[in-house]
């Protein structure tokens, strides 16, 4: 019998009790290349069962490998002679008890489709177009492959299969370490467009062939690549999540409804984009639908899961932030640059830290090419730059969104490398608050 | 388990391959979490066991690793690993290269003074229970959590050079956090601070004193509320341990991984400053300033018997006298940089690939005692307790700001500042440094998220401190 099925006969075994389980069957493809040679490849199975107990309002969680009927059992009448000690959380209800299903996709197996053969033969392309500007490639090609069964003592029993791929990849110049990105993420390998991408990364290459220079600290206009703009966006979820409502951490407490950003801001959770990494279910087994965040500037709604739903008695909404779009404007990339006169653009961010998450003042790095816009062009590349600013006011700030969004992937990075996207135009900010230079590209 | 291994290793040894490595760890852990006074997280993951094969072959790496423990399994991994190493080959243009090392036949058991996993589980959550009752009742105190991690870890390593041994080490984490507002700001205070892990058993949480400084952090976190900022631009800075502990990992420790100055880390953890070039003539730090790694010291977390790819334990200067003098380095990159290695490639679990990770990574003693150092501050701060941190790509812009500062004035300490921010270029930062406490101040402090490589890796580590003073620092930086 197949594990998972198991499992539903294992709730049944134990009526007095309520069980919880994410069975996950995990494998990854990993290569990562450096100096436009391999570094290495890595391939990783894994197989897990994480399991909550609970006995009214008592809780207790392990987590088995490989597990099987018989070390289940055991581990849970192990834990059935602890739990009456615990103390309990008052504020738990009950689990999931969301039964409805998503059409629960099949998904091609992209480490079977993308073969080690063919991620080398890709690469080698992109060494060969950045070569002749003297820069060489360095970066990760991912596939993993991935099928979580989400089941539960109300009945529910859930699959969520996902098998995306995510690619990254640096140019960097041999003379000066001058870095450029091009990234891809996705499920299809079809809308992954090889000639795009290298183009895309050779304009880059082109660009950061100019002088580099320092600039002084103070404000600026900046154009923000779709990749930072979504950096930001993620970094202020954390005030988005019921949770910081709990932990008196979010910015967004007492402002629903309330317009908190322009009028042009409008931000959705949408899991089912057709450009993005798709989702069926959050972590409790809900249906993860589309959910507006911020609409025309005004705040929403927040992500709710299960117990918080319960807890703070707001409805849960299965929302989690893992597909994010922000909605284009009216104006052309061009058009935005054209109309600076002394400013940046920034491609990308790095090793963001919150100093107070409330007030969403935090401290991070520009990275991978940072531009210096003089009357309306790029001219040189600046050192990555530091800065030291509220998200809130960044995105108070914006005064123009571009008329085009992109995909940007982005990666969890810990345990089983899980991999997202967000969609996200390029926007101007006006004051944008540099508050150091790092001397260094 | 170690005949497994070995069958593995004489399974790889019949192929025709340069070098393999075979590792096999056994990993439990167990995490208590109260959160405004509730438990919040009770849970294990018990003998969460892995595999992971690492082949030199045709001048690549390959890697494979499982959870799944059976022939059929195994086998596959085995071929997974020779095929990547093999197929990877293509895109190879300098080949990698393993030098033939001594053998090493040893065996290390350590054994806690407490073992948390051999105890009542319920004296456990009366323990934790009790604190946390005690960070709830204050209005001002909007949230509060006391949290503990055990762990302990069996590993076998094998390799083709003939080098078989196996570990046990137990490490643990305390934590406590409070969080005051006064309705328009809010400030934390933990304890004992953000590097809070340690080798040991469940004394580690007994030596933290959690009970004993719940009023403590209860009284700053509310007197912050109402505390000033600093309000110069620059000012000379006393470092405690805890929060030194992180300036010497971020701002020394991962900039002397030499895999990051091949490239090989660009894509995710970044670059550093540092070329070849410098080692033996940069200035790095003032005279004062003496950094080492050590793998052979049993009191922090970093010691091995031999590292991840079968490297004996050492102790390797890497800043002399203020001079860069060396790199923390694997068996290929300290050929490449012509020094001796390191004895630094660790993985965190057997089916992660061996990278160059921090082990014991200390910042020498110098003289005298804290209140020495302040004594002779005419006009500072005395910092400590992270908040957050932040460092650039190349590991020379940082920015750090801890929860709580002690004003110095004339070598005393006076009121507390909120929320002490400042800023530094790695080298100039450590050229400021003009006091260094003794090892009766010195004590490892240690972490057990120091992230790196793709996938992630989240590794154990230690680093021996005493609190350091900096002269003229910029700290006056706000959102």
């Amino acid at each position: 019998m197949q594990f998972q099925k198991e499992l539903i006969k294992i709730c049944e075994k134990y009526p007095q009790i309520k069980l919880n389980f994410h069975y996950k069957i995990w494998e990854t493809d990993f290569l990562r290349f450096y100096q436009s040679q391999i570094n290495y490849n890595i391939s990783k199975t894994s197989i897990s069962l994480s399991t909550t107990i609970y006995k009214g309002k008592k809780s207790y969680n392990f987590s088995l490998k490989n597990p099987n009927r018989e070390i289940l059992q055991n581990k849970i009448d192990e834990v059935l002679e602890l739990i009456d000690q615990l103390p309990e959380d008052p504020d738990f209800v009950d689990l999931e008890d969301d039964l409805s299903k998503t059409g629960e996709k099949e998904k091609t197996n992209n480490i079977e489709k993308v073969s080690l053969d063919k991620k080398i033969e890709i690469l080698e392309k992109f060494s060969k177009a950045v070569e002749p500007y003297n820069f060489k490639i360095y970066g990760t090609f991912i596939c993993n492959y991935r099928t979580l069964y989400i089941i539960n003592s109300n009945g529910l029993d859930k699959r969520e299969v996902s098998s995306p791929i995510y690619l990254e990849c640096k140019a960097v110049n041999q003379k000066n370490e001058v870095t450029v990105l091009e990234a891809y993420g996705g499920e299809r390998f079809e809308s992954f467009n090889e000639e795009e991408f290298t183009s895309n990364l050779v304009k880059k290459v082109k660009a950061a062939t100019g002088e580099v220079v320092d600039v002084e600290s103070g404000k600026y206009e900046v154009v923000l690549a779709p990749r930072c703009i979504g950096e930001y966006l993620m970094h202020l979820e954390s005030s988005i999540h019921a949770q910081s409502l709990d932990s008196k951490q979010s910015y967004f407490e007492g402002k629903i409804n309330e317009k908190v950003f322009p009028g042009n801001v409008t931000i959705i959770d949408d899991p089912n984009h057709p450009d993005l990494i798709n989702f069926d279910y959050n972590g409790d087994g809900h249906i993860y639908k589309r959910l507006p965040i911020i609409e025309r500037g005004v705040f929403k709604n927040f992500f709710v899961d299960n117990y918080y739903g319960h807890k703070l008695k707001m409805k849960k909404n299965g929302s989690e932030g893992a597909a994010l779009v922000m909605e284009t404007g009216d104006k052309e990339l061009g058009e935005m640059i054209d109309s600076v006169r002394k400013g940046l653009y920034i491609s990308s961010l790095h090793y963001m830290n919150f100093i107070n998450r409330k007030e969403t003042s935090i401290t991070g790095l520009t990275r991978d090419g940072t531009f210096l816009i003089e009357d309306g062009k790029i001219t040189k590349v600046v050192n990555n730059l530091r800065f030291t600013e509220n998200i809130s006011d960044i995105i108070k700030g914006i005064t123009e969104i571009e008329n085009k969004s992109y995909t940007i992937p982005y990666s969890s990075n810990y345990g089983e490398f899980g991999i997202y996207s967000a969609r996200m135009p390029h926007v101007k900010v006006n004051g944008f608050k540099i508050s150091s230079s790092t001397k260094t590209v | 388990m170690k005949k497994l291994v070995y069958d593995i290793i004489n399974k790889l040894n019949a192929q025709n391959i340069t070098y393999a490595d075979v590792r096999f760890t056994d990993t439990d852990t167990q995490q208590i979490y109260f959160e405004k006074g509730k438990l919040k997280y009770f849970g294990s993951d018990m003998d969460s066991h892995a595999l992971g094969i690492r082949v030199l072959a045709d001048g690549c790496w390959g890697f494979a690793g499982t959870t799944i423990l059976d022939k059929t399994s195994i086998d596959k991994t085995i071929k997974r690993a020779i095929s990547n190493a093999r197929i990877g080959s293509k895109f190879r243009k300098e080949p990698a290269f393993f030098k033939k090392l001594k053998p090493v036949q040893d065996s290390y058991l350590f054994k806690p003074i407490e073992d948390p996993f051999l105890m009542d589980d319920k004296y456990k959550i009366d323990f934790h229970e009790k604190i946390a009752q005690k960070l709830i009742g204050n209005d001002k105190i909007v949230y509060s959590f006391v949290y503990s991690e055990f762990y302990r870890q069996y590993k076998i390593f094998a390799n083709t050079e003939g080098t078989l041994v196996d570990s046990l080490v137990y490490d643990s984490m305390p934590k406590m956090y409070v969080l005051a507002s006064n309705g328009r700001e809010s400030m934390s205070r933990n304890w004992p601070g953000d590097m809070n892990g340690q080798r040991g058993g469940f004394e580690i949480i007994r030596n933290a004193k959690l009970e004993e400084n719940t009023d403590r952090i209860i009284e700053e976190a509310i007197k912050l509320l109402d505390a000033p900022r600093i309000e110069e631009e620059r000012a000379d800075l006393i470092i405690g341990n805890g929060h030194l502990a992180l300036q010497l990992h971020e701002s020394v420790g991962h900039a002397t991984e030499a895999d990051r100055i091949f490239g090989k880390e660009i894509s995710y953890a970044g670059k550093t400053f540092i070329k070849p070039a410098m080692l033996g003539n940069f200035k790095y730090g003032s005279d004062i300033v003496n950094i080492y790694s050590d793998s052979i010291n049993q009191g922090g977390m970093g010691f091995h018997l031999v590292d991840d790819e079968g490297t004996p334990g050492g102790t390797v200067d890497i800043v002399k006298n203020g001079i860069l003098v060396d790199q923390q380095t694997s068996q290929e990159n300290a050929a490449l940089l012509g020094v001796k290695p390191s004895s630094n490639m660790m993985a965190s679990y057997a089916d992660d690939i061996p990278l160059i990770r921090m082990t014991n990574f200390c910042l020498a003693p110098g003289k005298g005692s804290l209140d020495d150092l302040i004594k002779s501050t005419e006009n500072g701060y005395y910092i400590d307790f992270t908040k957050t941190w932040s460092i650039d790509d190349n590991r020379n812009n940082f920015q750090f700001t801890t929860e709580i500062g002690w004003k110095i004035e004339n070598g005393e300490l006076k009121h507390i500042v909120k929320e002490p921010t400042y800023f530094g270029i790695t080298p100039e930062f450590w050229a400021a440094c003009d006091g260094i406490c003794g090892e009766e101040e010195w004590d490892f402090q240690g972490t057990f998220h120091c992230g790196k490589g793709e996938p992630g890796q989240a590794m154990h580590l230690s680093h021996g401190v005493a609190p350091a003073r900096f002269k003229n620092i910029v700290c006056n930086v706000k959102a």
